[in-house]
């Protein structure tokens, strides 16, 4: 449920959610259940489901003040098109670049921000000082830090939602005290790797621990691969605005990025440090970002990849994904 | 003009040929019987109806000899430039240094549909998981795998951001293989806002100046990159005369369309002016020959509006075309089902829209790159469509699919909908394979409909 009407909804990871909240704003990243039914798409063919999913929970109501979309895939640009034809939501189409490597590419995610922030005035947030942006800014990244932390203490699926719970309603959300003991990992070590999951197919952290295995990397968009990179508190007090663009712009790898080397940097990086055995590769059908990068995960890393592809109906599709995953994890054992 | 216009066949075309020559009708270097490039693999051909003119086969061999044109580009010892999906921008810049060709592997789009799936090139893409939920333009990868299709060029240099994401994958993907790709940033074209400064682009959309001095920024990276592999500096002059030469390219097709879409009789087929309109995006590697195939079909289209004849009957429906046809051969069914092309949006207006030379020339680039339809809104490009439909007096849309297309998922309903609520003429939208006959009959029985509906729209409605 959207509480309050200054909610601002958002779902791609480079929109800072710091950012909205130092506006006096309550950020919101959702994440849709599933693939669910925009009637005026009904039976349109090649749209992502998740992209589905987000124009429904979008265009459903009037439970928020405004919107913030993004032009990381092309399929999300075009979905602004339909909100802001469909819907009396204000909303906001943020340009994230998809190079990174010049300064002028920083540079435009710095001035979106800015631009952003003029949104967010207009309705109805106020300016935030340098001194509350940090403030907040040392909020998120302590959460952050804590989440991070308590990964090993938590099972997949709760560290999974305990994510998705500070996206969607802030650090009050995230209970913390995660005092339970390490959990020896005697069951087969395994990253989940693609786009965004959906609320349903978080499921599959269930059905992996049910087959003997346990997702210790959760590289999705709606996992920790979607987390920003911690402060340098250094940076914060000199230029807030310019160090919650590093965290998120200079800290999120991507399937968007061009190039996408960073993506397998981290990936190499976090499949050793976790000694993972076994990837299983999420995509939503129709997201050509996501599927391209299977035949680049299969080149460059050595380790086994389960692919499973869905269009967003996880209920009728379980069996088949339960079943798979069993016979991957029996590969593996 | 040549003899009474007419659609004809490759086989009567190589008799029209073998008639031209005897009469003494000079060739261009590239010039021949049509038929030739059958040996090529081009079997499409066979099944495609031509317009029977002297320009026209010079138009086709222009296009069909491309390959040739390349190998000889690098014999001669210049640099090879892969432009990739800025459709009409960083070709005028590599056209103003004399060492440098360009061309688009993108147009590797249409090998399936030219060699009827012959050259394997969708397996290999399917091989590298480039499967047909993607658009036809993983052809490309299997082009670039085989190097069959065109020399693999000296430096490849491709936009992302507000492009499709089927496009930027493949890239990635192709980058993944060897060749080094220098991206560059196209932003999303955005309203400016009120304390903006805002630019009107060539064709009409606004932009703040913010974003064109970024892509302006971008393009001087290319330029720099340009200049390193030539070893020739791209001067303001040097570049300012390349967009001239462009213009006389955009001027020529602007008065091909018009006349074309607007004269009573239509004086050449649509598959004609599809390729005509092709070559404005990067001159098929000869911007001098394009010239003067796009002046000689001026020519021969405006003797034919002055003699009050054409190709089709008077009553065709009058159709405008979005997105250009992963088949060619459905340009011809248009006009076997009694319609007629007046006006197009193929996803590169930007490249038809002359680019302004009061500007320092970088910047006029950067505003037309970011003209392109497909870097704005959907909503953008269906004002456009609109415009352009009351400008040509179409009286129906179709809205050709591209199968696996990341944009044509969603923007062919934001389109639909604009247009049926401005303008009140019927809209369909059909999916276009690269091979079509499976579905031909399908393809047909809708456009057969859609013209119907046009002539029963034109009858007065009785009292
Ligand atoms: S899953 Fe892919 S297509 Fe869908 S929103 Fe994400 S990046 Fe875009
Ligand atoms: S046809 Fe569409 S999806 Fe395919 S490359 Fe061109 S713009 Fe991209």
């Amino acid at each position: 449920m959207f509480a309050l009407s200054k909610t601002v909804l958002y779902t791609c990871p480079y929109v800072p959610a710091e950012w909205i909240a130092a506006h006096g704003l309550r950020p919101c990243r959702v994440i849709p259940d599933s693939a669910g039914t925009v009637f005026s798409l009904a039976g349109r063919e090649g749209v992502c489901p998740y992209v589905r999913g987000f124009l429904a929970e979008v265009t459903d109501g009037d439970r928020a003040g405004a919107v913030v979309m993004t032009t990381v895939c092309d399929q999300m640009r075009r979905a602004f098109d339909i909100v802001a034809r469909r819907c009396e939501l204000p909303a906001f189409l943020m340009n994230v670049p998809n190079t990174w490597q010049t300064p002028a590419a920083q540079q435009l995610y710095v001035d979106e921000l800015r631009r952003l922030g003029r949104f967010l005035i207009r309705h109805g947030g106020k300016s935030p000082s340098n001194d509350a942006l940090a403030a907040i800014m040392l909020e998120y990244d302590a959460t952050r830090t804590a989440l991070l932390e308590a990964r090993e203490r938590l099972s997949a699926l709760r560290y999974a939602e305990e994510i998705a719970a500070f996206g969607h309603d802030g650090p009050d959300a995230v209970t913390g005290g995660y005092r339970g003991s390490l959990e020896p990992i005697t069951r087969v070590p395994l990253a989940i790797v693609g786009g965004p999951l959906m609320k349903k197919e978080f499921r599959i952290f269930e059905i992996v621990a049910e087959s003997g295995g346990r997702i210790v990397l959760d590289a999705t968009e709606s996992g920790e691969r979607g987390m920003c990179a911690p402060l340098d508190t250094e940076a914060l007090r000199e230029e807030p605005l310019s160090e919650l663009a590093r965290i998120y712009f200079g800290g999120i790898v991507d399937a968007s990025r061009r190039p996408d080397s960073q993506l397998y940097e981290w990936f190499e990086e976090k499949l050793t440090e976790r000694a993972v055995q076994g990837i299983i590769f999420h995509r939503h059908v129709w997201c050509d970002l996501w599927h391209a990068e299977l035949g680049r995960l299969k080149d460059l890393i050595d380790v086994p990849v389960l692919d499973i592809d869905t269009a967003g109906d996880f209920g009728s599709e379980e069996n088949r994904t339960a079943g798979r995953i069993g016979a991957f994890l029996e590969m593996l054992q | 003009m040549s003899d009474a216009p007419k659609r004809i066949t490759l086989e009567q075309w190589d008799l029209q040929y073998e008639k031209l020559r005897a009469a003494g009708a000079p060739q261009p270097y590239y010039g021949g019987p049509l038929s030739r490039h059958l040996k090529d693999g081009d079997r499409r051909l066979l099944k495609l109806s031509y317009d029977n003119s002297a320009a026209a086969l010079r138009l086709w061999n222009l296009l069909l000899t491309e390959e040739d044109r390349l190998h000889e580009a690098r014999a001669s010892g210049r640099k090879i430039v892969g432009t990739m999906k800025d459709l009409g921008t960083v070709p005028v810049m590599a056209y103003s240094l004399k060492n440098a060709v360009a061309f688009y592997p993108d147009g590797a789009w249409w090998i399936p549909c030219v060699m009827e799936l012959g050259a394997g090139l969708l397996e290999i893409a399917d091989s590298l998981g480039i499967d047909e939920s993607f658009c036809p333009v993983r052809a490309m990868l299997g082009a670039f795998v085989t190097g069959a299709h065109f020399p693999l060029p000296d430096m490849l240099v491709c936009s992302v951001g507000a492009t499709c994401d089927d496009f930027s994958a493949i890239a990635q993907r192709l980058e993944g293989l060897g060749p080094e790709i220098l991206w560059w940033e196209m932003p999303h074209r955005r309203e400016p806002e009120p304390d903006e400064i805002a630019v009107t682009l060539p064709g009409g959309f606004v932009a703040p100046k913010r974003q064109v001095e970024f892509v302006k920024s971008q393009l001087q990276g290319i330029k720099t990159a340009l200049e390193e592999l030539t070893g020739e500096r791209l001067y303001a002059e040097k570049l300012s005369e390349g967009i001239r030469k462009a213009n006389q390219v955009r001027r020529c097709l602007s008065e091909l369309r018009h006349l074309a879409f607007t004269a009573q009789r239509c004086p050449i087929p649509a598959l004609e002016m599809l390729i005509a309109e092709m070559l404005a995006i990067h001159f098929c590697s000869d911007r001098q020959e394009t010239i003067a195939v796009l002046t000689e079909l001026l020519d021969e289209v405006k003797a034919r509006v002055q003699a009050e004849v054409g190709v089709l009957e008077v009553d065709a429906a009058r159709i405008f075309w979005v997105n250009p046809v992963a088949d060619l051969q459905v340009m011809n069914l248009l006009e076997d089902c009694g319609g007629r092309i007046c006006g197009t949006e193929y996803l590169f207006s930007h490249a038809l829209d002359e680019v302004p030379e009061d500007s320092p020339p970088l910047d006029a680039l950067a505003q037309m790159a970011l003209a392109d339809p497909m870097v704005g809104s959907s909503i953008d490009r269906a004002q456009r469509i609109c415009a352009d439909i009351s400008l040509f007096g179409a009286e129906a849309v179709v809205i050709s699919r591209i199968g696996g297309a990341s944009h044509c998922a969603l923007e062919g309903q934001v389109i639909g909908e604009i247009v049926q609520d401005e303008l009140d003429i019927p809209v369909i939208e059909i999916e276009v394979p690269p091979v079509t006959d499976s579905m031909r009959p399908t393809v047909r029985t809708r456009l057969e409909a859609l013209v119907e509906t046009v002539r029963a729209r034109r009858r007065p409605v009785p009292k």
